[in-house]
């Protein structure tokens, strides 16, 4: 299974879900996915195309754009395709149908994705901060917009 | 200092007491006067400055380092300086890494778990400025704000021999020590 019959099967199952899908060399593949459909492409993913194990899902702030995407990479013990799937959400609310029911291992990704970027994850099972403390919840730290870094030099130093 | 004798139990002519296999007895007054011409403080501080117990509470790689320095190529051990696992039995905290929003309770929480007389040391530039995290949403800046330091040893991270120093300035600053110990 190479790199464009994966694409054109995806294209094909999901033609008004799937957006810009381009193979960009023969083991890499990326493609934005409609927000409210991300649950049904990854259960087709992993149904389908083989790809059984989920690298990573993490988010990127575009501050100019006005916009949040999550990345997930999706990647295959059968064939050596790894798949980047983005979703496009806006800043102001943005929320996204959780994976963990397709993807396991999705549940701490979501949940750091969510302390860091405060993407709601909707139907996840456990949506609580992983790594930071529960009073930093609602600071969403690596949003480009957040004012809340130390600004305090250390004064023994100086 | 004096003569060790060691008494021969075989001897026949000797009391009871000497008898015993084993005991043995000195000749020298070197205790008694140590007792009898120092002053009750520098006692104390001599006993607490020679018996520094640090808690082994790695925080980061100068966590290692501190490990490092309790085993026997450093071999504290000489200077009175143990590891110890709990802070029930601890006389130092080594603050031995960045400290996060996080953690900072639990560090609290073991420094108040610490029974009196107790001092704490900041170890490496994480410590003592949050180091190259020092900007991060996560670490806590000015750390002697809420501890109250007693010796920082810079470095990133120090060797053993920067943290013997260090002791041995803590042993220093106990020895001057004008009080008691009740309000440490």
């Amino acid at each position: 299974m190479d790199v464009a019959e994966i694409l054109k099967s995806l294209t094909d199952a999901f033609p008004e879900a799937i957006s810009e899908a381009t193979a960009e060399s023969e083991i890499r593949a990326g493609s934005y996915v409609d927000k409210d459909k991300v649950k049904k492409v990854c259960q087709y993913l992993k149904d389908s195309l083989q790809f059984d194990h989920l690298c990573s899902v993490c988010g990127v702030d575009y501050i100019k754009r006005n916009e949040l995407e999550v990345v997930y990479h999706i990647a295959s013990y059968n064939h050596p395709v790894v798949l980047t799937l983005k979703a496009r959400l806006p800043r102001e609310n943005p929320e996204i149908e959780s994976i963990v029911s397709v993807y396991w291992n999705a549940n701490w990704y979501e949940r750091e994705t969510y302390e860091l970027f405060g993407i709601l994850f909707k139907n996840h099972p456990n949506l609580k901060s992983l790594v930071l403390p529960e009073d930093m919840l609602g600071e969403w730290p690596l949003r480009k917009d957040y004012e809340g870094f130390p600004n305090k030099t250390a004064r023994n130093l100086v | 200092m004096g003569e060790v004798k060691e008494k021969k139990a075989s001897k026949p002519d000797e009391t009871s007491e000497e008898g015993i296999p084993g005991v043995i007895t000195t000749t020298t007054s070197a205790i008694s006067d140590l007792l009898k011409k120092t002053k009750v403080q520098d006692l104390i501080n001599w006993g607490r400055k020679n018996s520094l117990w640090f808690m082994t509470q790695p925080m980061g790689c100068c966590g290692v380092e501190m490990i490092a320095m309790g085993c026997a190529h450093y071999d504290t051990d000489r200077f009175g300086i143990i590891p110890r696992n709990s802070p029930r039995q601890a006389d130092v905290m080594l603050i031995s890494g960045y400290v996060t929003k996080k953690y900072l309770p639990a560090l609290k929480r073991l420094w108040e778990q610490m029974p009196s007389p107790k001092w704490v040391m900041c170890i490496g530039d994480c410590s003592i400025s949050g180091g190259p995290f020092y900007e991060s949403y996560s670490t806590v800046q000015n750390i002697d704000e809420i501890f109250p330091i007693d010796v920082f040893v810079p470095g990133c991270p120090p060797r053993p021999e920067a943290m013997l120093q260090g002791f041995v300035e803590l042993q220093e600053k106990i020895k001057a020590k004008k009080d008691l110990g009740s309000e440490y």
